[in-house]
C-alpha cells in the first residue's frame, strides 16, 4: 500500500468513515489505530522498531518530567531551610539526573538508527582502513525511521527543556509517533504544533475534505504526471552518466533535481491532503524553494520541517554553546585594535577582519557541522557528506564575505533593489542547487567534478562522447506533458510568490461549477497523463529510502 | 534599555531595533544574527541564553529580548 495507490485511497475513506462516525473524544484512537494498521501493512517486519521508540520516548518523557517536578516540590518544601548553596546544589544534581535519561533516550533511538543506517556502510570503510572484513548487519531500514526517530526525539528534548509538559497518555504519544500520512517522507513535526490537532477530535467539514482533495490531486499531479515521466528520464540516463557529454549531463542533472522536487513535495501534499481531510493542518514542508535569492535562503524553503528540527536541536545548541561563543570572543579580540572608529561602508562593515570573523565562526562552524548531518542524513555514504559540505561551505563563504560582497556591490554601483538583480540571484542559486546534485548522482568526487565540467562544454547534441546517440527514454509527447505540468507548477508557485495566499482561496470564491469542472478535470488529468504500467514505480518516493 | 539598544544597532546596523516588533518573522534577524546577540548578553551582561529560549517570540524586539534577559537574570 503505497501513497498513490488505490488501496491507499481506501484505506483513508474507511478511517475518514469511522473517525466521523465514534464519538469525538475517541477520535484520535481512530487515528491510532489507522496509524498502526497501516505501519503494520507496509512494513510489519520492522513493527517493533516503531514501537520501541514510541515506548522509550513515552516513558523517557515521563522520567524527566517527574524528576523536574519533584525538584520544584522539593525546593517549595524546603524554601527556608534551604540556604542558596543548597539550593544550588540540588538543582544541579536533578540537570544532571535528567541529563543523563536525556542521553540514554537519546542514544537507544539514535543508536539504532545509526546501526540500522550506518553500520555496514562504517564497517566496510573501517574494515578497508585496517584491511580486515567486519561482519555486516543483514537488515533492511525500517520505514521512515529518520522520520519517526527526528519527530519523537525532538519530543523528548522539548520535554527536556520543559517548553512542553510530558503525554501521560500512551495512546496519545503513540499517534504522535506514528501517524499514518507523515510516516513515509515526514513532514517531521514538532510536537507543539501537531499533538494538540491530532488529540482534538475535528469536525466534519466540507471546507476540509475539499481542500484536502485538492492537496491530493495536486500532488499526485506532481508525482505521476511530471516526476514518474522524468524518473524514466533519469533511469535511461543514469547508467551511461560517465558516457554522457555536453549538454545531455546537464540535462541530466535538471532531469534529477526537478524530479527530486516534483516527487518529494508531490508525496508531501498527499500527506498533509490526508492530514487536512481529518481537520489536520501538517507542517509546511516546501515553500517555493526555487525563488530562494541564496544557498540559507533555499534550505528555509526546501525541506522546512527537517531544516527546522537541525536548526533548532542541533545548530543552536552548538553555535550558543559556551565552547563556540569563548572562539568567536578569543578571535574577535586577535588583530590589530582600530585606533579609531571604523566606518560602516567599510570591506569588513564597520569592523576589523577579526571582528567580523570572531563574530560569525560559532554560526559557520554550526553551519558546516549541521550540513554535514544533513548530507549524512540521505544516506550512508560520503557522496552525501559532499552533497552536505557543498551547501555549508557555500553558506559559510557567503557569510565570512558578506560585508566584501555588500562593499563591492556599492563600489561597482550595482542596484540590488531591481527585479534583474533578484532574477540573477535565484537563477544563480538554481545553478548552485543543480550541481549540488552531482553528488547525488557520481560513483565518486572526480566523476562528479568532471561532470560539472561537461555540463558547461558549449557543445549541443544527442551524443556521448563516444558518438553514439542517447534516447532519453520517453517520447515527444511526454516531454510536452512534461513541460506543460511544470508551466502549470510555475504559475501557481508564482501567483502565490506574488500574492502569499493559496490558489485554492481565489478557487474557492468561484462559482460551484468552475470548482467542479476544474476538480474533475484534475482528476482525469491525473488519471489520462499519470504514469503506469512496466517500468514505473509510482508508489516508490526518492525520500521513502531516507 | 537604551544602552542595550545602542548595543543591538552597533551588531546589526540599519535595523530599527526601537520600534520593530517583528525582527524575527520579518526576516530582519537571522540565525546568524541571533548568535550574534548571544554572544554580546554572554560577553556584556554575563547573561546564558539556553538553546530552549531561542525562538521568535524572544527576538522579535528590543523589549523582548529584554524581557528573556531580566527573566534569565532571575532565574
Amino acid at each position: 500500500m503505497t501513497l498513490t495507490s488505490l488501496t491507499f485511497f481506501g484505506f483513508v475513506a474507511a478511517s475518514l468513515i469511522v473517525y466521523y462516525i465514534v464519538p469525538k473524544k475517541w477520535r484520535y484512537l481512530v487515528l491510532l489505530a489507522a496509524s498502526l494498521a497501516f505501519y503494520g501493512i507496509v512494513c510489519f517486519k520492522y513493527f517493533p522498531f516503531i514501537i520501541f521508540t514510541a515506548l522509550s520516548t513515552w516513558a523517557g518523557a515521563l522520567w524527566l518530567d517527574k524528576v523536574a517536578k519533584d525538584r520544584k516540590a522539593l525546593l517549595k518544601e524546603h524554601k527556608a531551610e534551604w540556604d542558596s548553596e543548597q539550593k544550588k546544589k540540588f538543582k544541579h544534581s536533578t540537570i544532571i539526573r535528567r541529563r543523563w535519561i536525556l542521553a540514554l533516550v537519546l542514544v537507544l533511538n539514535f543508536g539504532i538508527l545509526a546501526v540500522l543506517k550506518y553500520y555496514n556502510f562504517l564497517a566496510e570503510w573501517f574494515g578497508n582502513i585496517i584491511n580486515m572484513q567486519l561482519p555486516m548487519v543483514g537488515l533492511l531500514l525500517p520505514l521512515g525511521i529518520s522520520f519517526y526517530t527526528f519527530q519523537s526525539m525532538g519530543y523528548i528534548i522539548d520535554v527536556y527543556w520543559e517548553k512542553t509538559p510530558a503525554e501521560k497518555n500512551i495512546a496519545r504519544f503513540g499517534l504522535f509517533a506514528t501517524f499514518f500520512p507523515q510516516i513515509i517522507q515526514g513532514p517531521i513535526a514538532i510536537y507543539s504544533e501537531l499533538a494538540g490537532q491530532l488529540y482534538e477530535g475535528h469536525d466534519l467539514s466540507y471546507e476540509n475534505i475539499k481542500y484536502g482533495a485538492q492537496l491530493i490531486f495536486w500532488g499526485l499531479f506532481k508525482k505521476m504526471v511530471i516526476a514518474d515521466r522524468l524518473a524514466v528520464v533519469f533511469n535511461t540516463l543514469f547508467p551511461v552518466r560517465n558516457s554522457l557529454s555536453n549538454a545531455y549531463s546537464l540535462l541530466l542533472l535538471v532531469v534529477y533535481m526537478v524530479q527530486l522536487y516534483m516527487d518529494f513535495s508531490g508525496g508531501i501534499d498527499i500527506a498533509r491532503g490526508v492530514g487536512c481531510m481529518f481537520g489536520i493542518n501538517m507542517a509546511e514542508n516546501f515553500r517555493r524553494p526555487f525563488f530562494s535569492k541564496s544557498i540559507s535562503e533555499f534550505w528555509r524553503r526546501w525541506h522546512i520541517s527537517l531544516g527546522k528540527w537541525l536548526k533548532t536541536y542541533l545548530f543552536y545548541p552548538m553555535a550558543v554553546s559556551k565552547a563556540f561563543l569563548r572562539l568567536g570572543t578569543w578571535i574577535s579580540k586577535r588583530g590589530k585594535k582600530p585606533s579609531e572608529e571604523i566606518p560602516d561602508d567599510s570591506i569588513w562593515g564597520g569592523f576589523t577582519f577579526a571582528q567580523h570573523l570572531g563574530r560569525v565562526l560559532p554560526g559557520c562552524i554550526g553551519t558546516l557541522i549541521t550540513f554535514f548531518i544533513v548530507g549524512m542524513w540521505h544516506g550512508a555514504n560520503w557522496r552525501y557528506a559532499g552533497y552536505g559540505l557543498w551547501n555549508g561551505i557555500i553558506i559559510l563563504i557567503s557569510m565570512i564575505l558578506e560585508p566584501v560582497f555588500k562593499w563591492l556591490l556599492r563600489k561597482l554601483r550595482i542596484r540590488v533593489d531591481t527585479a534583474g538583480w533578484r532574477v540573477f540571484q535565484m537563477i544563480r542559486t538554481a545553478i548552485l542547487v543543480v550541481l549540488s546534485v552531482v553528488f547525488d548522482i557520481a560513483d565518486n568526487l572526480a566523476d562528479g567534478i568532471s561532470m560539472i565540467g561537461k555540463c558547461f562544454t558549449p557543445v549541443l547534441g544527442p551524443t556521448t562522447h563516444l558518438g553514439t546517440e542517447v534516447s532519453t527514454g520517453i517520447e515527444a509527447a511526454d516531454w510536452i506533458v512534461v513541460i506543460t505540468g511544470l508551466l502549470i507548477v510555475f504559475a501557481v508557485s508564482l501567483y502565490q510568490e506574488k500574492t502569499g495566499k493559496h490558489i485554492r482561496e481565489s478557487l474557492s470564491r468561484q462559482p460551484l461549477w468552475i470548482q467542479w469542472t476544474l476538480g474533475i478535470g484534475c482528476v482525469v488529468v491525473v488519471a489520462i497523463l499519470g504514469m503506469y504500467g512496466p517500468g514505473v514505480a509510482s508508489g516508490e518516493f526518492v525520500y521513502m529510502q531516507f | 534599555m537604551q544602552e542595550f539598544i545602542e548595543k543591538l544597532k552597533k551588531l546589526k546596523k540599519g535595523v530599527d531595533f526601537e520600534h520593530e516588533t517583528a525582527l524575527f518573522d520579518n526576516g530582519l534577524l537571522d540565525s546568524f544574527d541571533v548568535i550574534q546577540i548571544i554572544a554580546m548578553l554572554d560577553d556584556d551582561y554575563d547573561i546564558t541564553v539556553p538553546p530552549s529560549q531561542i525562538m521568535p517570540v524572544n527576538f522579535n524586539s528590543a523589549q523582548a529580548m529584554w524581557d528573556m534577559m531580566k527573566r534569565l537574570e532571575d532565574e
